[in-house]
């Protein structure tokens, strides 16, 4: 069953047209990759599904509900959580309460909240980092920060915006492990992603993205070898 | 836990202390001097809320601090409602004020937000001197008797001295600080906070951005307008300057900067900092002072200057104050000493 529906989805700035037409959907507990060319707008379609930017033209249902309009925080309500490309910690809270932040959208109870912020932080293995500043963690650690927070809203689909951009192999490793590690526990994800390798390796289905139109879609392999994915990311000439 | 027990039973002798002052102290200029100081530490926690936890940094507080004195003191004077419930009257027309100052001023960001905030409390100001029907105007509201205070057929006080303002003054500034306390050990105060790190990130969240700012302005203004109206039956006068000025706004933001803002404890550190300094520079203290130990002649030409100037010139130090405190200390007082504290542990172990 489909948890996410993108309609026909277009986003105009002026007369630039960020996302035309973009059409898929996203079946429960699977892993969808979003890829494409810096530009492509892929994190223009996540601003979009989450109620950043109400989309120019089409529909977005999660969960058969229709979610145009909503704002991001009624979105996350609903169940659909993203992270940032660009990371955003409350830079002067410790690491415990950035996400407690996140579990406080479920319940009021400080201590429920503290409880269920420490389980994330031992999902993403960073509970020895509980006390410390957010502001001061190195990039490998936000990133999982930012996971962390995210699933202690409790989402049914999360949103991943390049987690593991600007991160080494080994990181990078660890993360990829994290996304499949929370795969199995039945959560549906959204990646965006520029590592080829690691988006071949975790997705089911993938999106390709150019210019804002959907290109193709497919499982990895035939992702791989559609000559059009080809020709737009290693340019015509390849081919 | 033994430090916990150590805190409370200081805090607890400190308030003991606070209470039986009156009993001991007759001099009027000194229970002024501590009714100034707890008025400001009511002013500083009230902006503390919105400013420091939600980070929106408002310089426009003078509108509920005037809206609060001027409901209370015009009940007052035209229509004899006692202050203690013409406060309610004020109380319910701030968080009118507030809501409609939210509803315009949070669609703004940053330094647009605090613009706004200015603009519409000076808007209030010159309101208040240009409908004179309702306000008298420039020449403000005199009310020289305030009703006995009764409960019950005895006259509890008649405040003819400055004890119950004491009191009261005592009062306003534990509830601001109890009610921060609450906050920050609250839900609400975990929302401002993220609201004041990232907006976007505490929307993403599942944080109501609008709601919760509009929360923490309703309690941050509804205290400051009470602190309002105890200033204005406490001087017994309200004039549009002296309660809706901008200097107003930027006394009450500056009691928290300089404290640490976003801190329990902050707006009372920058209160015993702010209230001593300015009254001892107002009161011609440190000329006096400068005399008395002979390094000024008082009626040499330097003397004479000082006595002439430095009175006013409290407004100067204010401002080298913000810059020193921005440039050394910009977590504030309370970051200074938290940070002293740290090194201090550090190399103890």
């Amino acid at each position: 069953m489909a948890i996410l529906e993108i309609k026909q989805v277009s986003k105009f700035f002026g007369g630039l047209a960020a996302n035309s037409d973009v059409s898929f959907s996203v079946e429960e507990s699977s892993i969808m990759g979003l890829i494409g060319p810096n530009g492509a707008g892929k994190t223009t379609l996540f601003n979009c599904i989450t109620g950043y930017y109400p989309p120019s033209r089409g529909e977005i249902i999660f969960n058969g509900r229709r979610l145009n309009g909503l704002d991001p925080d009624k979105v996350c309500m609903l169940g659909m959580v993203r992270t940032w490309q660009k990371v955003r910690p409350l830079a002067k809270l410790s690491v415990v309460d950035n996400v407690m932040v996140g579990a406080l959208a479920r319940t009021s109870s400080l201590r429920t909240a503290r409880d269920l912020a420490m389980e994330q932080l031992r999902v993403v293995r960073m509970e020895h980092r509980a006390d410390f500043i957010a502001g001061g963690l190195p990039i490998g650690e936000r990133k999982k920060l930012e996971v962390a927070r995210a699933l202690a809203t409790q989402p049914k689909l999360l949103l991943l915006d390049e987690v593991m951009g600007g991160l080494n192999p080994a990181e990078s490793e660890e993360i990829i492990q994290l996304i499949l590690d929370i795969k199995r526990r039945g959560l549906t994800q959204m990646v965006i992603e520029h590592d080829m390798k690691a988006i071949m390796r975790i997705s089911d289905r993938i999106v390709v993205l150019t210019s804002g139109e959907k290109l193709t879609e497919g499982t990895p392999e035939e992702v791989v070898s559609n000559q059009d994915v080809i020709d737009a990311y290693l340019g015509e000439s390849h081919a | 836990m033994y430090k916990t027990i150590l805190k409370a039973a200081a805090g607890l002798i400190v308030l003991a202390v606070l209470l039986i002052i009156p009993r001991y102290v007759e001099s009027p200029y000194a229970l002024h001097m501590m009714i100034l100081l707890f008025l400001s530490v009511s002013q500083g926690e009230s902006w503390n809320i919105l400013g420091g936890f939600a980070g929106q940094h408002s310089v426009g507080h003078a509108a509920y601090f005037g809206v609060g004195a001027y409901t209370t003191m015009m009940l007052m004077q035209a229509q004899q409602v006692p202050p203690w419930i013409g406060v309610w009257a004020g109380i319910a027309l701030v968080v009118v004020v507030a809501l409609v100052i939210g509803s315009i001023c949070f669609r703004l960001r940053g330094p647009y937000f605090v613009l706004a905030s200015i603009a519409v409390a000076e808007i209030l100001r010159l309101s208040a001197i240009n409908l004179t029907t309702l306000t008298n105007g420039a020449e403000g509201i005199l009310v020289t008797e305030i009703p006995a205070f009764r409960l019950g057929g005895t006259v509890l006080t008649d405040f003819s001295t400055k004890v119950p303002f004491y009191y009261i003054g005592i009062f306003l500034a534990l509830l601001t600080i109890g009610i921060t306390y609450w906050v920050q050990h609250s839900k609400l105060g975990y929302f401002l906070q993220a609201i004041r790190e990232d907006q976007d990130a505490a929307h993403s969240l599942g944080i109501s951005i609008s709601r919760y700012k509009n929360i923490a302005l309703v309690i941050s203004a509804v205290l400051t307008s009470l602190a309002g109206a105890f200033y204005g039956i406490y001087v017994g006068f309200v004039d549009p300057p002296t309660v809706l000025g901008l200097d107003v706004s930027v006394q009450i933001m500056l009691i928290c900067i300089i404290g640490g803002m976003g801190t329990l404890w902050g707006p009372v550190l920058g209160a015993l900092v702010l209230v001593p300094m300015s009254e001892a520079l107002r009161s011609n203290m440190v000329t006096e002072l400068l005399v008395k130990v002979g390094m000024v002649n008082a009626e040499s030409k330097v003397g004479l200057f000082l006595k002439e100037n430095l009175s006013h010139a409290h407004v100067l130090l204010y401002g080298i104050l913000v810059v020193l405190v921005i440039l050394f200390m910009p977590d504030g007082l309370m970051g200074f000493v938290k940070k002293l504290a740290q090194r201090r542990n550090r190399e103890a172990t």
